[in-house]
Order: C-alpha cells, then sequence, then structure tokens
C-alpha cells in the first residue's frame, strides 16, 4: 500500500520449486513469475517478491493448488542473478 | 447431527466467524447460543470467553451428540478467531465433536490436545484413496468399468489424490479409449490438474467453457448473478446442466440457488481466464459489483470492485455499508477496506473520511483521527474564498450517503468529543460535546445521544452531578428516541449512582426500577445491563440496612448469569457484597471479596468514583489493621493538605476515617486535629457540590471527632445536622457502621425529643437488633395492601378482566397494580411474580407454611 512496508528489507527474488511440470499458463495467476520446466520433472517458479508478506501468499496458492512443494530459495535481495539476467 | 460451516476469508472478523458458527449449530441444536447471539449483537461485547461460556453452557445442556464441522479452515488467519477457538475447544462439552478441515495445520495448542488423547488427526496419507477405494469410487460411483491394472496406474500417477481422481472420472465418462487415455496420463510429466482440467474443459462445448471462465471469479453462484456477470441469458440452466454433469460445482442450499466451484477446480479456471483474457477480468468484477449493490450483498460488492481495481465505486459502497457494518460490530473488516482505498479517493469524499476517523477511534487509536477529520471539514467550510485543499486539486466532492452528509457537522464533533477525551482534555470534551449537540439534525438522535454521555461522564468526573446527571438523562432520551434500549440501562447506573451520591436513594431506586421495566418490555433474552440494575438496587437496600433483600438482589443478579452484566459488574457485584458482608460483621469475608473486586476492575468509560482500594482500607480500619490501612494511604500518596477534588473525595473521607481510628488506638493527639481539619474542608467541598449523601457520611464522622475533642455539644449539632439529612431517605447503615461511639450520640439526641422513632430505629440497627421492621417483606418498596391483593388473584388462574370483577376495579387499575408490583417485584411477567412471591413468602395464606 506503502512504501513504508515492514516486510521491505526481506524483498527480493525467490526460486520455488514444486513437483510436476506446471502449464506457462499459470504464469499471470502467479502474478507475472516465470514458469521454467526442470528436466527431473519440476517446475521452477521465479521472480521478484515484494515482501514476506507476498512470499507466504505465493506459498499458500501452491498449497491451494495441491502442488508438492519441495524447495524455496532466496536468491538476491534485490536484482536476480538468475542466468535470464546475465545482460545487466 | 452435524452442524457444517464452509469458512471464507470475510469470516476473519471475528464478530462474523461466531455469528455464522452459532448459526450453524442452531441447524442442528435449536435454541442454543440465544444469549450469545445477543451479546455478540451489543454495542460493546464482552470478552469473547464470556460469549463463549454462555454458548458453552447451552451445548452442554443438549443430549443429543453433535458435531461441528469447519470446513477451509485455513482461511482463518486472525488471532482473536484463533484465540476464541482454542478456548471453545478447552471446554469443550463430551457430547460436542469438532471437525476441522484444514489444508494448514491450524494454530491451535495442537501438541497438548494430542498428548491428552484429545486429538484424532486424519492426515494425508489417511485421505488419500488406496487402490482398493479408488477401484470402489472409479468402478462404482461413477460408473466406469476399469480394470485393476488401469485402476492401479491411475491411483499411481495421483497418488490417490481425490479430487484429481475425480477429475480423471469425469474426463473419462463417456470415453470409448479409456486404456490409451490412462495410459497417456501416466506418461506425463505434466502437473496433474493441468492435463485433467484441459482434458475436462477440451471435452465442453465452447459455450460452457466460456461460462466457466467468466464465472470463475464469483465466490458463490446463482442464475441471474452469472446473467449478469456473463450478459447472456440461461444462467440457471447453465447452473443445473454442471450439477448434472459434476462438474465441481457444490450447492450451497436445498433450493439448487446457490452454488460454488470446488476451489481447485475455481484456482484452474481463474488461471486460465488472467491467461487467456486478462483484459475482460475487470469487466467481470465490475458487472459482479453491480450485481450485489443492486441485490443490497455489499461487502460482496465491495470486494469485486476492488478486484476490479475500482476505488471509486468501493468508495461509494463503502460509504454506504458503513453504518451496518458498525452496527453489526465488523469493524475489523470496514477498517481493512478503508486502508486499500487510495488516499486521493478518500480525500474528496468527506463522509468516508469522517467514517475512517470514527473507525480509527473504536479500534482505539489516535493517529490519523485529527487529519480524516480535517479532510472532511473542508468541504464544509462556507463558502468565503479562503478554501483551501479541495480547490487547489480542483477535485470535486463526492458523497454517496446524502443522509450522512447533512450529519456530517455534527458527527465531526462528535468524534472531535471522543478524540479529547481519549486525551484526558475534560474542556475540549465538553466544548466538541456540546458543539455536536447543537449541530445535530432533528432527527439525529444517536449523535446527540453519545455527545450527552460525553458530557454527563466528564462533568461527574468532574464532581458536578447536576450536569452530569442531565448529560445522562439527555442521552437516554436519546437512546429511547433512536430505539436502543439495551445502552439505556448503562447510563442508568451512572444516574443512580449520581442520585445517590446527592443523597436521593428514593430517586435512585426509581431510576433502576424504570429502566428494568423498559427492558422487561423489550421481550427476548435478558439484557445486559440487567444484573448490573440489581447490585444497584442492593446497594441501596443494605444502606436502608434491609440486608437481607440486600442479599437476595444480589443473588438475584448473580443467578441472571455474567453475559447479563456490563464489563464492571463482576467488581461491582463484590463491592455490593463485601459491604453487605462488612454491614453483618463478617470483615474477613469482605476482605476475599474485595481482594477479588480489585484483582476484577475495568474502567470502562465509569470516572473510578470509589477505588476499591479505599474501600479495602475502610475494612483494614474497622478490623483494627491500622498498619495496612496506613500502607494503603501513603501508597497513594495521600495527604490531609491535599487539595479536594471529587475525584478523590471518597479516599480523602477514608483518611479522615484512618486518622480518628489512629486517635481511637494511640491517643495521638495530633491525628485528632489532622482529621478534624480535613474533614472541615470536605464538608465544605461536598456542600458546594451539592453531594449530600458525602455530606451525611462527614458530619457523622465530623460528630465523631467533636465527641473525642470532648465537645459534646458541638458533636450533636453535627449528628443532628446528618439526620435530618438522612431521615426523609432511610439512610440506616452511615449511622449504623460506626457502632457503639455513635449509638451514646444517637441515645443523647433521642433524649432531646426530635425524630424519636428514626432515632430509635437507628439505635435498633447499632445494636444488631432491629427486627427488619417495616421491611419484613423484603422488598426496597413494600408491597400496598390492595398491590397484595392483586397479587394474590395473579397466582390463580383468573385473567385480567376477572380480576378487575373480583376487586370490583377497572380493568385499568388492575394494570397499573401489575406494573407496579412487577417492578417492585423486579420481575416481567406473570408467572415470574407469582414465583418470586413465594420466594419472598408474600402470601402466607396460599402458602402456610409459615410457622
Amino acid at each position: 500500500m506503502s512504501a513504508i512496508s515492514p516486510g521491505r528489507q526481506h524483498a527480493g527474488w525467490y526460486e520455488i520449486r514444486v513437483r510436476g511440470h506446471l502449464d506457462a499458463r499459470w504464469a499471470a495467476w502467479f502474478d507475472g513469475l516465470t514458469l521454467t520446466h526442470g528436466s527431473d520433472g519440476t517446475t521452477i517458479i521465479e521472480g521478484p517478491v515484494a515482501d514476506q508478506a507476498a512470499l507466504h501468499g505465493l506459498l499458500q496458492k501452491i498449497r491451494d493448488l495441491g502442488l508438492p512443494l519441495i524447495s524455496v530459495n532466496h536468491i538476491a535481495p534485490d536484482h536476480p542473478e538468475a542466468p535470464a539476467a546475465g545482460a545487466r | 447431527m452435524a452442524a457444517w460451516l464452509s469458512l471464507d476469508r470475510g469470516d476473519n472478523d471475528p464478530a462474523a466467524f461466531w455469528v455464522y458458527l452459532i448459526a450453524a449449530l442452531r441447524t442442528v441444536a435449536s435454541g442454543v447460543g440465544e444469549n450469545a447471539l445477543a451479546l455478540l449483537d451489543a454495542p460493546r461485547p464482552p470478552p469473547i470467553e464470556t460469549v463463549l461460556t454462555t454458548l458453552l453452557n447451552d451445548l452442554g445442556a443438549v443430549a443429543a451428540e453433535i458435531v461441528l464441522v469447519l470446513d477451509d479452515y485455513h482461511v482463518i488467519d486472525a488471532r482473536e478467531v484463533q484465540d476464541g477457538m482454542a478456548f471453545l475447544l478447552d471446554h469443550l462439552p463430551p457430547r460436542l465433536h469438532v471437525v476441522i478441515a484444514s489444508r494448514a495445520d491450524p494454530a491451535l495448542p495442537l501438541a497438548r490436545m494430542r498428548a491428552r488423547g484429545e486429538l484424532a488427526e486424519i492426515r494425508a496419507a489417511e485421505l488419500r484413496f488406496t487402490a482398493d477405494e479408488a477401484a470402489a469410487y472409479l468402478n462404482e460411483m461413477m460408473g466406469l468399468r476399469l480394470t485393476a491394472r488401469d485402476v492401479a496406474a491411475l491411483e499411481g500417477r495421483t497418488e490417490g489424490w481425490i479430487a484429481a481422481l475425480q477429475l480423471a472420472a469425469l474426463s473419462m465418462q463417456g470415453r470409448d479409449d479409456v486404456t490409451s487415455f490412462i495410459a497417456g496420463f501416466a506418461g506425463d510429466d505434466r502437473y496433474v490438474v493441468d492435463y485433467l482440467a484441459e482434458e475436462v474443459l477440451a471435452r465442453q462445448p465452447d459455450r460452457v467453457q466460456a461460462f466457466l471462465l467468466q464465472t470463475s471469479i464469483l465466490s458463490r453462484l446463482s442464475g441471474p448473478l452469472c446473467d449478469a456477470v456473463t450478459g447472456q441469458g440461461g444462467g440457471k440452466a447453465m447452473l443445473e446442466a454442471l450439477d448434472r454433469g459434476n462438474l465441481f460445482l457444490v450447492s450451497l442450499d436445498d433450493r439448487r440457488r446457490w452454488y460454488r466451484y470446488h476451489h481447485l477446480f475455481a484456482d484452474v479456471l481463474q488461471a486460465r481466464l488472467l491467461d487467456e483474457q486478462p483484459g475482460q477480468v475487470q469487466g467481470l468484477h465490475r458487472r459482479a459489483s453491480e450485481w450485489h449493490e443492486r441485490n443490497g450483498e455489499l461487502s460482496e460488492a465491495i470486494r469485486h470492485a476492488l478486484a476490479a481495481g475500482d476505488f471509486e465505486r468501493a468508495a461509494g459502497l463503502v460509504e454506504l455499508a458503513t453504518l451496518a457494518m458498525r452496527r453489526t460490530r465488523q469493524e475489523a473488516r470496514l477498517r481493512g477496506w478503508l486502508e486499500v482505498l487510495p488516499d486521493e479517493v478518500v480525500l474528496v469524499r468527506p463522509v468516508l473520511s469522517a467514517q475512517f476517523a470514527g473507525v480509527l477511534l473504536i479500534s482505539g487509536g489516535l493517529e490519523g483521527v485529527e487529519d480524516r477529520l480535517r479532510d472532511a471539514e473542508r468541504w464544509l467550510e462556507p463558502a468565503t474564498g479562503h478554501r483551501e485543499g479541495p480547490q487547489e486539486t480542483s477535485a470535486e466532492m463526492v458523497v454517496a450517503d446524502e443522509e450522512e452528509y447533512r450529519r456530517l457537522p455534527a458527527t465531526i464533533e462528535l468524534y472531535r468529543a471522543g478524540q479529547a477525551l481519549a486525551r484526558d482534555d475534560a474542556l475540549g470534551t465538553i466544548r466538541h460535546a456540546q458543539r455536536a449537540i447543537d449541530l445535530a439534525l432533528e432527527d439525529d438522535h444517536l449523535c446527540r445521544a453519545s455527545a450527552a454521555a460525553l458530557l454527563g461522564l466528564v462533568y461527574w468526573g468532574s464532581g458536578d452531578l447536576e450536569a452530569g446527571h442531565r448529560g445522562y438523562s439527555a442521552c437516554v432520551e436519546g437512546l429511547r428516541r433512536a430505539g436502543f434500549v439495551a445502552d439505556i440501562l448503562g447510563c442508568s447506573i451512572a444516574l443512580a449512582d449520581i442520585r445517590s451520591t446527592q443523597g436521593r436513594l428514593g430517586e435512585a431506586v426509581r431510576t433502576i426500577e424504570q429502566a428494568l421495566q423498559l427492558a422487561g418490555e423489550q421481550g427476548g433474552p435478558v439484557l445486559r445491563g440487567t444484573a448490573d440494575m440489581y447490585v444497584g438496587m442492593s446497594e441501596i437496600a443494605r444502606e436502608r440496612n434491609d440486608l437481607h433483600a440486600a442479599t437476595q438482589l444480589l443473588q438475584r443478579s448473580q443467578e441472571l448469569g455474567e453475559h447479563t452484566g456490563l464489563p464492571q459488574n463482576p467488581y461491582r457485584w463484590r463491592v455490593a457484597m463485601a459491604r453487605v458482608r462488612e454491614a453483618e460483621g463478617d470483615l474477613s469475608g469482605a476482605l476475599d471479596l474485595l481482594n477479588e473486586a480489585k484483582r476484577l476492575y475495568v474502567s470502562d468509560f465509569f470516572p473510578n468514583v470509589r477505588p476499591v482500594p479505599a474501600v479495602r482500607a475502610r475494612v483494614w480500619i474497622a478490623q483494627g489493621s491500622l498498619g495496612e490501612a496506613l500502607g494503603w494511604a501513603r501508597e497513594q500518596g495521600l495527604s490531609v493538605d491535599d487539595d479536594l477534588s471529587y475525584l478523590r473525595e471518597f479516599e480523602h473521607i477514608t483518611l479522615a476515617r484512618l486518622l480518628l481510628a489512629r486517635y481511637q488506638g494511640e491517643r495521638a493527639e495530633p491525628s485528632l486535629q489532622e482529621a478534624a481539619r480535613l474533614l472541615e474542608r470536605l464538608l465544605l467541598a461536598a456542600e458546594a457540590g451539592g453531594r449530600t449523601g458525602r455530606v451525611i457520611e462527614i458530619l457523622v464522622l465530623r460528630a465523631l471527632a467533636h465527641q473525642a475533642l470532648g465537645d459534646n455539644p458541638a458533636a450533636l449539632g453535627f449528628l443532628d445536622r446528618a439526620v435530618t439529612l438522612a431521615e426523609p431517605e432511610g439512610y440506616v447503615r452511615v449511622f449504623a457502621d460506626e457502632g457503639p461511639p455513635v449509638a451514646s450520640m444517637l441515645r443523647a439526641a433521642a433524649k432531646q425529643g426530635t425524630r424519636r422513632d428514626y432515632l430509635r430505629r437507628l439505635l435498633a440497627a447499632v445494636s444488631g437488633t432491629e427486627d427488619n421492621g417495616p421491611r419484613e417483606q423484603g422488598l426496597i418498596e413494600p408491597l400496598s395492601e390492595r398491590e397484595l391483593d392483586v397479587l394474590r388473584l395473579l397466582g390463580s388462574e383468573l385473567d385480567g378482566p376477572a380480576i378487575a370483577r373480583e376487586l370490583m376495579v377497572s380493568l385499568n387499575t388492575v394494570r397499573t397494580h401489575t406494573k407496579n408490583i412487577y417492578a417492585k417485584l423486579a420481575v416481567t411477567n406473570r408467572r415470574a411474580a407469582v414465583r418470586r412471591a413465594a420466594e419472598l413468602n408474600l402470601l402466607p395464606r396460599t402458602h402456610s407454611s409459615r410457622p
């Protein structure tokens, strides 16, 4: 709602891994995060997450879909180090 | 019997949650929770533990086994609701079982319940279908004819997940190539739900697919609502077809009017909608919002307006919903809406800005209140050229609730008064409350009542009792006009307390009787505040030395149950009972009660004019525990040279008592001099404030002080003044509590010849020999002979007209007598009157058990 959100310092780039290949059409549902399929039958959902509240909202969506959660990783505090962002 | 409650996000508001939960219970155990519902509906609901205790009492009395199912409990994240649930589970009656279905472990003391063996957990492993169960479901229920191998493949791929098996079954219905379908499914890496939903949807006609996507945004579906959202007809038929086809529709009522989608399926549909037609989403939400508004469901209308990002629309709806939301105590939800609205949208809406300030005040904060009030006020200033904000931004004022806009000038002042009170600013409170009353429109009774109560409170606390009484009287009048009877009881406590302090006991009794009568006329469950009324009556009965009635009234108050008392009643009850015990000579019993009272004290917007520690200090003094009493005086920082104020008057009188007692014990002359000086000042102050009740007490103490000083003529002079003031109102204990020292003076006064009967009664009370004289009925106001006649006939089979004939009076006369009887017996109907008469043995002729 405003720039001074208490969870702000925990914002950053997250990578969430779930079991099963999730269709790319879910990207909009997950607020524009990118979905990539791993060769091990998992899906990686990644992108910027505003704060801890947003992260938990995201995890709830995953739970509600019945997707088995494998891991949650905090990749970088602010900007992605993901391979796709190598141009920067 | 199972009570079922499906939860959604809105149920995080404690008021909503408990109302729905009780409503669900009432579907299987009618009548339970009536008092709890009344409490939740009260303007100031008690702590949730009190509400739940009355509910648990009701449930404990139900003979049948009840199962309460709470579905989708994972949506509950409000701490208050979770705490309430923990309390409920901790006190669960043996025949009530709670089933919680949740996708996350609930925030309840699970480990403790597990250790006590009170928890049965059905976790993912148990929920999963085994191969046998999957076969039974697919082949028997869904009518598929699958081989054991096919079943095993499906069970393996879905891991026995029931929702996935259901989707699979739907995809296979009517297929010839089932085995190859299963092979394809089993050999695919895709997320089970994606694969199967695709299959299910692909087999629906375009029309059905479009319908499913468009209506996926709705949390509940009905034919007309779907028509409004899709912009097409045939919604009802479509829903029925989906229901028949088992397409993840859950029926929400018996009449097939309201449905919802299976949550997982709804998520799949919404994700698709967002992906395929993102441009449509806003419009769908807006149409849903409009439909709900037309159908009077503002909460849903607001939810959809916010989802559509249409803040203008949402703001207007919130403005219109505020009154109803506040009446149903859903302030938490209201605040949630207000906080997501952008400031610029709220700024141009004066009514909404003021409502925002009101909600902030109610939730106990001051931050932002003044800003919001100023925002509102800017739109009210006359067009004199110095308008600031609005013109700078050239924005237009927006008003959704014209009625509230007309009331706004008074409303703003009322909130300012509330704000000043929260800041302990008495003068500011008075100034703003008075302005609110001046500005209030003719029909705005509630605003006037609220402002008048603030005035009453501040004046009372400052010692201006007449002004305090005027304030609370005006409040009662406003509440009566606005139809808020329950709140009148709270004001009546203040009115009776004020009258007692003024030495007008008879008026105090009448105030309470009127309030009780008004409450009795309401019907329905006993109004909250009724228990407090009996406590008030009891205190006066005690002062008049009818200790039997005083005790009975307190019992009555207790029997009504904690839920019929206002927040202060638990402590008031104990103080009243302690003083009865004290009068009976049981000082240690009194101390126990006062210690409890001290623990239970809550301020609840009444000035603390008789602090419990001071009442306790008086018992210590009576006991001779002067060390403890001195400790109290030190702790409170009391000294004979203090400036006097009404708020500390009771404590200063107690200090004077302590000094007198010290003199009696230690013959400490300075103590006596100090006491006399303090009492002299106290008397002047109490007289100036018209606090005759206090004046009587101070006069008695001055008489005792002068007696100790050896100045008997002066002592008798003070006593005579006290007796003169006390007789018309029937005071007794204020003399009797002083014991032998006062007795000798009373005897001396009696010799002088005036007021002999009264003085004799006082003397009898001092020596504890009074036989309750004319008050043997155990009532504050005894029944007249005629009323006793009517009461006797009320116990017969005769109806009103027959009683009138029997007594040869008009029916109206009978009615008047009956009304008076009810008021004096403190009952509200004929049966209760007869029962009460039997309890009090008022009709010995019909109950010959008396020796």
